[in-house]
């Protein structure tokens, strides 16, 4: 079930990304072939006008699962000079408690966004180009913080029990393979 | 007094060590509960208008870029090309180390990745020929960080969304506008150039007083055969730049064409990677995306708090009534980034300070791109700053050195950055000469 839940966390936004991409690709290129008059006839007939809004919405929604996606791959870094300088007790205590007031922020904003959105709902309010209800664009606040929130306690509850945080590695260059550490002199 | 119960909390709640996204969003969160009648809802729509902005989303896609050619074969190509055009200078290796980070970091505007895909290269075979470890150690520490200068960068495109609502007059009381992501990238051209040639002087000097081995000439057809392999790389800036200043693309629209030209390149010109790695390359960038514009839309927030609490007009009116000159609070500025950059990474050092900076540097005179300029070679210098500057724990893991003898191998280097931090903040002109030549400013 949880398994589900990340491949599919993982698919949304690498999915967002891509195709957000390929959009502003494809709308700055029908921007220049309308101007060549042999493709006039082709081109004239799709509009491209709301590609920016969709693009917008395509990242807003990538950010906020990969937000939540972020915080099991440990990539939401802080400043943690002081925290390692202490001792084995108080860190556990530290990290437990940065790891909660994450879980209440995020589950703070869920509940706004989701009030934010139940109001929404009983408006008929489109967005200007897409003219897609406002509620269904707004609705990964609550949906992204919630996950968000879930994957705090998730990582605070895998700390407790094992130790560890998951901790993103920011050094790994495809194509370069490290030497292992040589064996210490003995 | 409620700037500093902001600050104070701020800084209290970041040194738990929880991300720096959360500490901003629980400071505001606190404080509107506590202090102040701003209605709740108006809270939850910045959450998502805080980056509903075009142009933000070129983070993602030069996150993208980056991440398709951020790959072992392309820093060959860069190191080769570097090699056959600099390498039988003295520093050899070294000079080419500078040259092909600065190349490799363009594109890949990653520093640690830069740090770790040249120098794990560069750095066994520059110890085989029989240069000290802690003299190419120096060089791809410090080097690595050129990416944060030359664009298209990720810092400036933060630059200039921080600074993007601001009200600012300068010293007559007019209104000056922010800088633009197109002016700032030009801006920042000359004083890359001239601080990867500051750095590539300072390899060479030594290299010269110490007698370090050179390599052979390359002859011209092996340099035109690097060149042709390293070109496609390269373009990527051409693009990027060219299409900004000739007003074909918008800076987002150009981030995006980078990112479908880099995935060609990657995939069907050098085929390093196969359609099957781009999944993993478009999640690892949506992660990394993620986490930056998670930092933006907390930032907004807490700016929002700051503007809502007239903090910035109260740093303004402060700092003009003390009599402080521009000369005098640009030092503070540079020593307050410095320390900042020892603890934070970029974007959210930026983020936090250049909404309070800007407008107190306009009053004081100071050009929007300037400040943007000053404050990149800032974080590049952070980067590479002891005790904890990011590039030094990565550059430590590479060469196996220590973190005090690798800060002593870095200092020659470390000490050209800041003479070039004084040029840059005390010569303006070397930010605003080329885009007010090419007429943007």
């Amino acid at each position: 079930m949880l398994r589900i839940l990340d491949r599919l966390e993982e698919i949304l936004i690498a999915t967002l990304i891509g195709a957000a991409t390929l959009l502003i690709f494809v709308a700055v290129v029908h921007r220049y072939a309308s101007g060549v008059p042999f493709l006039y006839p082709f081109t004239h007939r799709i509009h491209l006008s709301w590609a920016q809004e969709l693009c917008i919405y395509m990242f807003v929604w990538m950010a906020k699962f990969g937000a939540a996606y972020g915080v099991r791959t440990g990539i939401h870094v802080g400043v943690d000079v002081v925290v390692n300088q202490l001792g084995d007790t108080l860190r556990r205590k530290v990290v437990l408690f940065s790891l909660a007031c994450g879980a209440l922020f995020t589950f703070v904003v869920g509940t706004m966004g989701a009030k934010f959105v139940i109001a929404l709902m009983g408006t008929d309010q489109v967005s200007p180009d897409l003219e897609l209800p406002s509620w269904l664009v707004y609705a990964c606040i609550p949906l992204g913080s919630y996950l968000m929130c879930f994957r705090f306690l998730q990582v605070a509850l895998s700390f407790w029990r094992t130790g560890h945080l998951p901790h993103h590695d920011e050094t790994r260059v495809e194509g370069i393979e490290l030497e292992p550490p040589p064996e210490a002199v003995r | 007094m409620t700037a500093l119960f902001i600050f104070g909390l701020l800084i209290v709640l970041m040194l738990t060590g929880m991300p720096i996204s959360i500490a901003l969003g629980l400071t505001v969160l606190t404080f509107l509960y506590t202090m102040t009648q701003v209605p709740i809802e108006a809270v939850a729509l910045k959450l998502f208008t805080g980056i509903e902005n075009f142009e933000i989303m070129a983070i993602p896609f030069f996150i993208l870029a980056g991440n398709f050619l951020t790959h072992g074969g392309v820093a060959k190509r860069m190191i080769n090309f570097a090699t056959s055009m600099v390498g039988h200078w003295y520093g050899g290796l070294g000079l080419a180390g500078v040259v092909a980070c600065a190349l490799f970091a363009a594109i890949s505007g990653s520093s640690p990745a830069t740090v770790v895909a040249i120098g794990s290269i560069v750095l066994p075979a520059m110890v085989r020929q029989g240069f000290p470890k802690r003299f190419g150690a120096g060089v791809i520490t410090t080097s690595g960080a050129l990416g944060i200068l030359i664009p298209p960068s990720i810092v400036m495109v933060i630059f200039a969304v921080a600074t993007g609502g601001s009200i600012a007059t300068d010293p007559e009381g007019k209104r000056v506008l922010s800088a633009s992501v197109g002016q700032l990238f030009m801006a920042g051209v000359v004083p890359g150039i001239l601080l990867a040639s500051m750095l590539g002087m300072t390899t060479f000097y030594r290299a010269w007083k110490n007698n370090y081995p050179r390599m052979p000439k390359a002859t011209w057809s092996q340099r035109v055969r690097a060149f042709r392999e390293s070109v496609w790389g390269l373009l990527l800036i051409v693009i990027v730049l060219g299409g900004i200043y000739a007003g074909l693309f918008t800076p987002t629209e150009a981030a995006a064409m980078s990112a479908v030209y880099a995935f060609v390149v990657a995939v069907f010109v050098y085929r390093d990677m196969t359609l099957r790695d781009v999944p993993r390359v478009l999640l690892g960038s949506a992660n990394m995306s993620a986490m930056i514009l998670y930092i933006v839309t907390n930032a907004v927030l807490f700016s929002f708090l700051m503007t809502h609490e007239q903090i910035p007009q109260q740093m303004t009116n402060w700092v003009t009534s003390s009599g402080l000159t521009w000369i005098e609070f640009l030092l503070f500025v540079n020593l307050l980034l410095l320390v900042a950059g020892n603890v934070m990474e970029p974007s959210s050092i930026v983020l936090i300070t250049a909404p309070i900076l800007f407008p107190v540097a306009v009053k004081l005179g100071v050009h929007p791109v300037h400040l943007g300029i000053l404050m990149t070679v800032n974080m590049e210098v952070g980067l590479c700053h002891p005790p904890v500057g990011l590039n030094l724990y990565v550059a430590s893991g590479i060469a196996r050195m220590g973190i005090t003898e690798l800060t002593i191998a870095v200092w020659p280097w470390l000490v050209t950055m800041l003479v070039f931090l004084a040029m840059v903040t005390y010569v303006p002109e070397m930010s605003l000469w080329l885009p007010r030549l090419l007429g943007m400013i």
